[in-house]
């Protein structure tokens, strides 16, 4: 191969980018793929080749019914999320007429406070003498507390949902913004009324940014941790909290490895199921 | 010229060290534990704290010690001693250095994982209890282990989320009150009681805050927790008392200094902190400001009379010698606990 001054130059400024990306993402995946073949022995890693750790994890209806009620988690979060999301961000595209800007940055402000000290809040919200029973009992709806509203699986879904809207809000938003607002004349002008309208113009030229506010928080919710382990109780846990225990308590990094692989591999087939199916409803709806 | 700069190299280095003693010790602990009361004679010969370094829990504490961290002594509980030993991370202590050693609680000195093969690997420091707490203006009637399966307590108890305690708890409640006696029936037996428990349990707790919130604030009626939770109770006068009586069952848990292997600091400093930790000065303290119990058996009568028998500690031994000490199943059984617990936990 002939080294040109610019095949020279094009290697050079690419090298930092691929140094990043082999030290920080490829080598520590490998690692994990390589550490879930191999097994645990007390305190030693034995490394020998074995499909063990991925048996175990497919057959035992313990993780299977973790990974699953993650996707559920995940899902409920998402459409929750996107529900609540798409009439605050058409209300910002279409109804607010000066400063947008303003209607954005109050958006983003849940966010000026960590993630963790919401969730907290959420547990303040949520507990047995917290704000929503005691309202309620002030009010003379119940006579005791109700114990249903924190550590379940409800509760991840309520907390995750709050935490996560201005990542729906901001895509979608995006998208409705975009709409060339002379179709919304034609429809007009063609005799559709606002629901029909909606539904055939504004809603499918909206997919792009529900699908990616989709992508955006369905994948990292399948993952969490602090939520599930704070307000979610034994019947809200999540896959991620059954790998941390793998890697802490239990000692065995190479189940834990086995365990999150098996989650990126579910997750990455339930995200293609609902893409596929935004897709369809795209396309159903023109 | 080349003079200075190496002199000014070596200046940088001892700065960058962090002090000019190049013998000064580093203790690896639970956060809390660098309150200089507990090693006041180090501080008076040395003139400053050793340097701290700290963990959120004993597996946490022994990952990032296997993979390379390099401390002096390290404050691990009963637990994490076996794969401490097993890891060739510990080296033995040399008793005849130790002015209290034969001060200490004799039921503590001779604790299988503090003395094995004939040699000491661990000073035990603080101990405490581990028992049901209960709200005694919530909870009517004879209360016993039973109690937390039963049907009426519905999301009214928390268990720790620790397999250690756990099934301490469990073991008691089917009639084991030494860890030889855990067999693979009794095992089952255990793990069916927690299962009968865990449909009755609102949260495991894993944070002694949370718990003890949950306990004032009357939504957890009955608990398996430390002595601390009895202590904060007492302190905020919560009607809450904890069960020591042995016929329904009590466990103690138990921590101490180790002396790595790979530590930097000199030798003199480590058993000069040792020494400091061990004396009944520490340990007067330990029982008057913390509330916990120290290894030394003369700190109990040296200290506040009124806070020992407050706290349940006036007569150690024979109280120690009735409760089921640390988590001490073979190996085996142990790894099928943790597995056990997890998939309680998780409703199988």
């Amino acid at each position: 191969m002939i080294v040109t001054k610019e095949t020279k130059t094009g290697l050079l400024l690419s090298a930092p980018a691929t140094l990043y990306v082999l030290l920080l993402i490829a080598a520590p995946v490998a690692l994990t793929i390589a550490y879930s073949f191999w097994t645990q022995d007390f305190v030693e890693v034995r490394r020998e080749f074995t499909w063990a750790n991925y048996a175990e994890v497919f057959s035992d209806p313990l993780y299977r019914t973790l990974i699953f009620r993650s996707v559920r988690i995940a899902a409920m979060v998402t459409f929750l999320t996107v529900l609540l999301a798409y009439p605050i961000a058409y209300y910002i595209a279409f109804n607010v007429k000066k400063s947008k800007a303003l209607w954005l940055f109050l958006v983003t402000i849940p966010f000026w406070t960590s993630y963790l000290l919401r969730v907290f809040s959420w547990k303040i919200v949520l507990a047995q003498n917290g704000v929503v029973n005691s309202a309620l009992l002030s009010l003379g709806i119940i006579d005791a507390p109700l114990d249903t509203l924190l550590y379940n699986s409800e509760a991840v879904v309520v907390t995750l949902a709050h935490a996560w809207a201005p990542f729906a809000i901001l895509p979608i938003f995006v998208s409705l913004e975009k709409i060339d607002r002379s179709l919304l004349e034609a429809s007009k002008d063609l005799g559709e009324g606002p629901v029909r309208s909606f539904l055939r113009v504004t809603l499918p030229l909206s997919i792009p940014g529900i699908v990616g506010a989709c992508l955006i928080i369905f994948i990292p919710t399948v993952g969490d941790y602090v939520t599930p382990a704070l307000v979610g109780g034994s019947d809200g846990a999540m896959v991620a909290n059954m790998i941390q225990v793998q890697f802490g308590k239990a000692n065995n990094w190479p189940l834990g490895s086995a365990l999150a692989l098996s989650a990126v591999v579910c997750v990455t087939i339930a995200a293609c199921i609902v893409v596929g199916a935004l897709k369809l409803l795209e396309r159903s709806l023109k | 010229m080349k003079v200075t700069s190496i002199a000014l190299g070596a200046t940088f280095a001892s700065l960058l060290s962090g002090t000019a003693m190049a013998e000064q010790i580093t203790v690896f602990d639970w956060s809390g534990y660098d309150d200089p009361g507990f090693f006041g004679a180090y501080v008076e010969k040395y003139g400053e704290a050793p340097n701290f370094s700290f963990f959120a829990d004993d597996h946490e504490g022994f990952n990032k010690l296997r993979s390379g961290f390099k401390a002096d002594l390290a404050h691990p509980c009963t637990s994490v001693i076996g794969k401490m030993r097993a890891t060739d991370m510990l080296s033995p202590i040399d008793v005849s250095r130790l002015e209290a050693w034969g001060d200490l609680l004799p039921t503590l000195a001779n604790l299988p994982f503090v003395s094995a093969d004939g040699q000491v690997w661990m000073l035990p420091f603080d101990w405490g209890n581990t028992g049901l707490v209960y709200r005694t203006d919530l909870v009517t009637g004879d209360i016993n282990l039973q109690t937390l399966a039963d049907p009426a307590m519905a999301g009214k108890i928390s268990l720790p989320d620790a397999v250690e305690d756990a099934y301490a708890l469990a073991a008691l409640a089917v009639g084991v009150s030494d860890w030889s006696q855990m067999t693979d029936e009794k095992f089952q037996e255990a793990s069916d009681f927690l299962r009968a428990v865990h449909t009755n349990v609102r949260f495991y707790w894993s944070d002694q805050g949370q718990l003890d919130a949950a306990i004032k604030s009357g939504e957890i009626h009955a608990a398996w927790a430390w002595n601390a939770t009895e202590l904060a109770m007492i302190f905020d006068e919560i009607p809450a008392k904890m069960i020591r009586d042995p016929e329904v069952g009590v466990a103690s848990w138990a921590c101490g200094y180790v002396h790595l292997n790979n530590g930097e600091g000199g030798d003199e400093e480590v058993y000069d902190f040792l020494n400091a930790l061990s004396s009944a000065e520490s340990g007067k303290y330990l029982i008057e400001s913390w509330g916990y119990a120290h290894a030394n058996a003369k700190s109990y009568e040296i200290a506040d009379q009124d806070a020992v028998a407050a706290y349940g500690y006036s007569d150690p031994e024979g109280f120690m010698a009735s409760s089921l000490f640390g988590f001490n199943p073979s190996q085996e059984i142990a790894a099928k606990m943790l597995k056990e617990f997890e998939r309680i936990k998780a409703g199988f």
